[in-house]
């Protein structure tokens, strides 16, 4: 079980880049401090800004430092959320002719394509696929009714099928057997309380709301078998809702 | 102090004590058996009766997997016999396997459940099948029967009727070892540790004065403490309670890692781990965290300002006797088998469905009640700090602490009262049934969730400030420095608390809110590391130049700006809201927090028990203890949560009872190094755990026989240095406050901008007089 997502990924490596120069200049800095002004005298002195009791101190301050500081990692991350920014447009692109464009027509597919720097997804059209949670499981619905989709036929076995699946520690789990290539809009409720899908391998989840629907996509662009497990807390058996998502050509 | 109220003090303490042991009572165990009371078979009298014999045949000694047997329930004696042939009924509970009816005489209320039905009631003997489990149980049969005098019928009810109860149990083909049940262990452990505590303060009074003993001053002793108001004794007793729930707390973590060091474990079952985990979180930032915050801010603020006491120590008294009240009513859901399960978010509409626990209504009252804690405490330090400072102290010359505690309790009296609002609304819909999350009536789903993390967000940062505070007083003492950059310091803390307000949305990039307002949420989150930024580095460079002085509170101190920078870093990672979507509800998350609230908060505390200690008590610490303690601690804490990371981004969801590995490739299998992993957060969990007793052993033998402390033994600037140690009370005499000077004497001529705007909210000094 790994995580494929090249979106996750790709930021990932650029946060720990600077994760990691921040941190050895940070604690570069505070070993260096820590050992060179040790106090060599032992407890006694220098008592360098001869600090009294009752006497407010003298003040030690340094506005460039403290300007340079204040610029320096705000200009950090605001490079951060630049980089951060991109990969927000393939989450919650639109429904209506955005990245993934418009629902697809009977007999047409997605054909996916994906940047290959960002793992950024484009795609002709979408098929809508139906997600319900409820306290305990999950169910997925190919074809649900028009108040979901208003595609006016079904969609063939090979682009979405459902099915269940033996999982070891979980047990028998509902599955989802999608297309790779394809790209879906999960339309997702919930009959109880709020749940959330996670799947793992794609590294996205979405709360799953009592009263409200949300919306997810999921491009599919590799094969496998991948876990959804559920992330919102929702009772007594929560960490056993799970669900399986099969990918194949 | 005279008898009267001691006895009075005594009726209300017996009080609380029968209430608590009456609240397993007032809820059925859930595991229990259910439709027959636990005092008795319930239309047929409340006491059993030796004249009824029950009897189960037909139990295997020991069972086959799945097997099903034929079993005859039956009694002999009571009323039945004379005269009254054949009037009867039983009731069949079985803890593992299910009872299938086999004729119309027996009726099925569960799996595990038969009684007779009305055809049945006119027989002694009763056939039911009992098909035994597919796995390893200990297996208990209760049969409850009545023997009837038939005389229902005639308006005596069931007077004269007779009841019984026998068990029987039947062993699994592989031997079951029966482990503890964890809630025993765990009310047994709090029990354990309110002895110690009782036995530990009957020590102290002894050691109060040795030699003029005697018990019974014992009653006016105690009584002084429960009813002081001194700013002193009251931040004593948040002390002691916040270190007693941070053990307690520290407990649950550790049952926690008990079930979650091995694959597959079931030492805890969801259910129990459920409740748990929200025990867990709440009593550690309710119970301990703030409390142990408010023990240093209640000691040190007034001593620092040059104030006698708080402004409103009545107040300030009411604020903590909430607390353990509150604490009560919290974990009143432990010892009646049915503990709150919602997580410490309680996220609706989970909260107020059906499957939530009982107990749940009993922590949302009570976190009401710590609502109007922190409310009070609010009212009464914002006061305290901004009306009665010495002479000479503008707002720009108070102590970076004090800076702290007033951020930190503008923010918390600024954002609890939405979380108040929420609590009274999900107790209103427990409660007396109203709609506020009742869906189908309208209710929102995420209003909850806003009002929760309008005050959780504001919360986290709440409990991290007054750390910050701590930790700018040690670093500048130790280094033997002034702050570096006081004033953006003080920029900077308030520059958190103001963004504190606009971040919460962070927590919901996955709930579905509305997009552009995720957008928004995560500008104002990345902000948040430009003023944790300027503090780091202004900590560093009041170092530059200084001369470092080791004492413990130095090394704990260093080690704040190391784990709290980690975690810093760490949380960078989700404001970025790709990310997020994965890292949401995983180990990445827990490993943050407890990052910053325990490399943090912890850390920061820790920080100033060792740094105020000889202030408080006029004993000084062993050095050698501490470093040890320090040693112990960072180090076990560090291999505890660094590796939660990596657990985090590879799949392993928080708040999940368990995970499995069962091999390379298999679908729903952790990596096979991930055992190895938890095994080894568990035994530093242990190891951080047992760190502690350094610190609490340190501070017993301090206590015995430490040495005195000097009034400044650190060589600090402000005003608590000037008293003794430890201060008399009130702590600065009344008639000959300080007067702060100033090193810097063209500042303190001219009032700060924000101190003459401050200034004209206040009412002047001649009209209060008139």
């Amino acid at each position: 079980m790994t995580v494929t997502s090249l979106l996750f990924f790709d930021l990932w490596d650029e946060f720990m880049l600077w994760s990691i120069l921040v941190g050895v200049f940070t604690f570069g800095w505070l070993y260096h401090h820590s050992v060179t002004y040790r106090s060599k005298d032992g407890e006694e002195l220098p008592n360098v800004d001869e600090i009294e009791v009752g006497v407010f101190p003298k003040e030690n301050d340094d506005l460039r430092l403290e300007v340079a500081w204040t610029i320096l990692p705000f200009i950090l991350i605001v490079y951060l959320t630049y980089i951060s920014w991109a990969p927000i447009d393939s989450v919650w692109t639109s429904t209506e002719g955005g990245a993934h464009g418009y629902e697809c027509e009977a007999g047409y597919y997605s054909n996916n394509v994906m940047d290959s720097e960002n793992g950024f997804v484009t795609s002709d059209c979408y098929h809508i696929l139906e997600v319900t949670g409820k306290q305990w499981a999950w169910t997925f619905e190919c074809n649900p009714d028009v108040e979901v989709t208003d595609r006016t036929y079904e969609l063939s076995n090979d682009i979405c099928d459902t099915g269940t699946y033996q999982v070891e520690g979980y047990g028998m789990q509902p599955s989802v057997s999608l297309k790779a290539g394809e790209t879906y809009l999960l339309v997702m409720e919930s009959e109880d309380v709020t749940h959330s899908p996670w799947f793992i391998e794609l590294g996205v989840k979405e709360d799953v709301l009592n009263g409200q629907k949300t919306t997810m996509w999921l491009p599919i662009t590799s094969i496998g078998e991948g876990l959804i497990l559920c992330t919102e807390y929702c009772g007594d058996a929560h960490s056993l809702m799970a669900g399986v998502l099969i990918t194949h050509d | 102090m005279n008898n009267k109220n001691i006895s009075r003090s005594l009726a209300v303490f017996t009080i609380l004590v029968l209430a608590m042991i009456i609240a397993p009572v007032a809820t059925s165990f859930p595991t229990g058996v259910s439709g027959v009371k636990d005092s008795g078979c319930n239309c047929h009298g409340a006491i059993p009766s030796d004249t009824v014999t029950p009897m189960i045949e037909g139990l295997p000694g020991i069972y086959n997997y799945s097997e099903t047997y034929a079993i005859t329930v039956s009694f002999t004696g009571g009323p039945t016999d004379s005269g009254n042939i054949n009037q009867g009924g039983f009731h069949l509970w079985v803890s593992y396997g299910t009872i299938a009816t086999l004729d119309s005489t027996v009726q099925s209320f569960a799996d595990n459940e038969v009684g007779h039905t009305e055809a049945g009631n006119d027989q002694t003997s009763w056939m039911v099948e009992w098909t035994a489990p597919a796995n390893d149980k200990n297996i208990k049969f209760t049969l409850t029967t009545n023997s009837v005098n038939g005389n229902a019928g005639g308006g005596a009810g069931s007077s004269g009727d007779e009841w019984n109860r026998v068990s029987g149990s039947v062993s699994a083909p592989v031997e079951v070892i029966e482990s503890a049940n964890p809630f025993t262990v765990l009310a047994t452990l709090i029990v354990v540790s309110l002895v110690l505590l009782f036995i530990t303060l009957t020590y102290i009074f002894y050691r109060t004065s040795p030699d003029t003993f005697d018990w019974e001053k014992f009653g006016p002793w105690i009584v002084g403490w429960i009813t002081s108001t001194d700013h002193k004794k009251v931040g004593t007793l948040y002390l002691i309670s916040g270190l007693f729930f941070l053990g307690i707390g520290g407990i649950m973590a550790l049952m926690i890692r008990i079930q979650l060091s091995v694959p597959g474990n079931d030492f805890l079952t969801q259910d129990q781990y459920n409740q748990f985990f929200t025990m867990h979180g709440t009593t550690m930032i309710f119970l301990a965290a703030m409390p142990l915050i408010n023990a240093v801010a209640n000691w040190i603020v007034p001593l620092q300002i040059g104030a006698p006491d708080l402004a409103l120590p009545r107040l300030n008294a009411m604020s903590f006797w909430l607390q353990p009240v509150a604490a009560i009513l919290i974990f009143t859901g432990i010892f009646s088998g049915g503990a709150a399960d919602t997580g410490w978010t309680g996220y609706a509409p989970y909260i107020v469905s059906e499957t939530a626990h009982s107990g749940t209504t009993m922590w949302v009252a009570g976190q009401i009640m710590l609502v109007a804690s922190s409310t009070l405490t609010g009212v009464n330090f914002l006061t305290t700090i901004l009306v009665m400072r010495a002479k000479g102290m503008g707002l720009m010359q108070m102590p970076l602490f004090t800076w702290s505690i007033f951020i930190s309790n503008l923010m918390l009296f600024i954002s609890i009262p939405a979380f108040g609002v929420g609590l009274i609304q999900v107790y209103l819909d427990r409660v007396i049934g109203t709609a506020f999350y009742t869906i189908e009536a309208g209710g929102d789903p995420l209003l909850w969730s806003h009002l929760f993390w309008y005050f959780g967000h504001p919360e986290v940062y709440v409990v991290i400030v007054p750390a910050f505070g701590v930790i700018s007083e040690v670093i500048a003492t130790s280094a033997r420095r002034s702050i570096f950059g006081y004033r953006s310091m003080v920029y900077a803390m308030a520059g958190i608390g103001l963004v504190s307000f606009i971040v919460y949305g962070h927590h919901m990039f996955t709930s579905g809110m509305d997009p552009s307002f995720r957008f928004v949420m995560m500008l104002t989150t990345m902000l948040v590391a430009v003023p944790t930024g300027i503090k780091i580095f202004n900590w560093l460079k009041t170092m530059h130049g200084g001369s470092l002085v080791y004492r413990t509170h130095t090394l704990w101190a260093l080690g704040f700006l190391l784990t709290f920078s980690l975690g810093g870093i760490s949380g960078m990672f989700f404001p970025s809201i790709a990310m997020d979507l994965h890292l949401h509800e995983t180990y990445f998350v827990v490993a943050h927090f407890h990052y910053v609230f325990v490399g943090g908060t912890v850390f920061g505390i820790f920080t100033a028990l060792y740094y105020w200690f000889p202030k408080m008590t006029g004993k000084m610490l062993d050095e050698r203890l501490g470093t040890l303690h320090f040693l112990t601690a960072f180090v076990s804490y560090n291999g505890l949560f660094w590796p939660m990371h990596r657990l985090g981004v590879v799949g392993m969801a928080r708040r999940h009872h368990t995970y499995f590995i069962s091999g390379e490739d298999v679908l729903g299998s952790l990596p096979a190094e991930f055992a190895d992993w938890n095994l080894f957060i568990s035994i530093n969990a242990f190891l951080f755990f047992l760190s502690t007793f350094f610190l609490v052993a340190n501070i017993i033998i301090s206590l015995v026989r430490g040495q005195d402390a000097p009034p400044d033994p650190w060589g600090g600037w402000s005003f608590e240095w000037m008293t003794d140690s430890p201060p008399p009370t009130p702590s600065f005499p009344l008639d000959n406050l300080p007067v702060l000077r100033d090193a810097n004497e063209h500042v303190a001529n001219e009032p700060s901008k924000l101190g003459i705007w401050f200034n004209r909210l206040m009412v002047a000094d001649e009209e209060v007089s008139n």
